[in-house]
């Protein structure tokens, strides 16, 4: 009877991961296209509009912080610090969200391009888990301690995230090549 | 069919814009209402007279979206203490009663149709979430409720 129920259930499992197997679409040249698009998208997205040094530095900025404790009323203060604290969280959220859709992206797609070097990839690996990571752990301590809690945390999370960015790029260089709107390219797209 | 535009004339638009009209408003948050307000709603394209009449309104256009992205990335990067005094310069520009002005601010939040287009979100939101505070320590400021620290005030005139 153990056996029977041990096979059945060896069985099932089996045929849960053929169909889930079997479910795996093939990406078609369009849906490349537009995967290779896409991710040419959210690559600058990091880039331009949330990884620029200047915007960092200003959602992160003690000297406001000082200013507002020793300018306004109490108030004020918690309204301030309410929204440092959204708009850093909302940051994380983001360049985690995006730094998992190039992952994603990567893990498509690396297995169809030979001309991808293995050290490479295993780099941007490592970088990814090091920067998913620190995500996590930033968006804790933002959580739990407010927007100027862990400024080296900011820094390294901004740092790998410039580094995964440029890692990513030159692996994707491909994406350059004709077929993908240069406009779409353009940095001054995507600045403020 | 329009023509193409040329980038020089652009150029020579947004710098003939800069001196003859933005040169008056020192501060970049007066220059991004201004400029925010030259733009139609309803299309997104900016209208100068004066600047059309001596390039092209395309030229023109093409100009004012440059300047208005320009005053908008120094806003961006401004302080907060930064932004209490352009918001003091401002408010005195426009020679509104302050009750009035502090009103409309609060209610209507004309900053943020005064970002320009395709700017990121995240960024857009923390400029509107600056101008806020700004906007509520300068009030205080005006109602005597903010606690006075020398060297930390903004040193704002009185405008009432």
């Amino acid at each position: 009877m153990i056996q029977l129920i041990i096979s059945l259930v060896v069985g099932l499992a089996l045929a849960v991961s053929l169909y889930f197997f079997a479910r795996r679409v093939k990406p078609s040249a369009e849906g490349s296209a537009q995967q290779l698009r896409e991710a040419r998208q959210t690559l600058d997205s990091l880039q331009f509009g949330l990884l620029p040094n200047d915007l960092v530095q200003r959602i992160f900025a003690r000297e406001d912080l000082e200013y507002v404790l020793s300018a306004a009323p109490p108030d004020v203060q918690s309204i301030f610090l309410k929204d440092r604290k959204n708009i850093a969280l909302a940051w994380v959220r983001r360049v985690r969200s995006a730094v998992l859709d190039l992952m994603r992206f990567h893990r498509g797609h690396a297995r169809l391009h030979a001309q991808l070097s293995f050290s490479t990839e295993s780099r941007l690996a490592l970088n990814f888990a090091r920067l998913l990571t620190a995500c996590r752990l930033l968006q804790i301590a933002l959580y739990l301690r407010g927007p100027y809690a862990a400024p080296g945390m900011v820094r390294t999370a901004a740092a790998a995230a410039g580094r995964v960015c440029l890692i990513s790029e030159n692996s994707l260089a491909f994406l350059n090549v004709k077929g993908i709107d240069p406009a779409e390219n353009d940095p001054a797209r995507h600045r403020a | 069919m329009s023509l193409p535009i040329n980038r020089t004339d652009v150029e020579l638009a947004a710098d003939d814009l800069r001196r003859r009209t933005l040169s008056h408003m020192p501060a970049p948050l007066e220059r991004m209402i201004y400029l925010g307000s030259t733009r139609d709603y309803n299309t997104g394209l900016y209208y100068h007279d004066g600047l059309a009449s001596r390039f092209s309104d395309e030229v023109a256009c093409e100009a004012l979206a440059l300047c208005h992205r320009e005053s908008y990335r120094q806003v961006l990067d401004s302080s907060v203490e930064d932004l209490v005094r352009q918001l003091d310069r401002y408010i005195k520009s426009t020679q509104a009663a302050v009750c009035d002005f502090i009103a409309a601010w609060k209610s209507l939040q004309p900053y943020r149709v005064a970002v320009p287009a395709a700017t990121d979100p995240l960024a857009a939101e923390f400029l509107c979430a600056n101008v806020r505070v700004a906007l509520a320590i300068w009030e205080a400021h005006q109602d005597g409720r903010s606690p006075q620290r020398l060297g930390a005030s903004p040193q704002l005139s009185p405008v009432r």
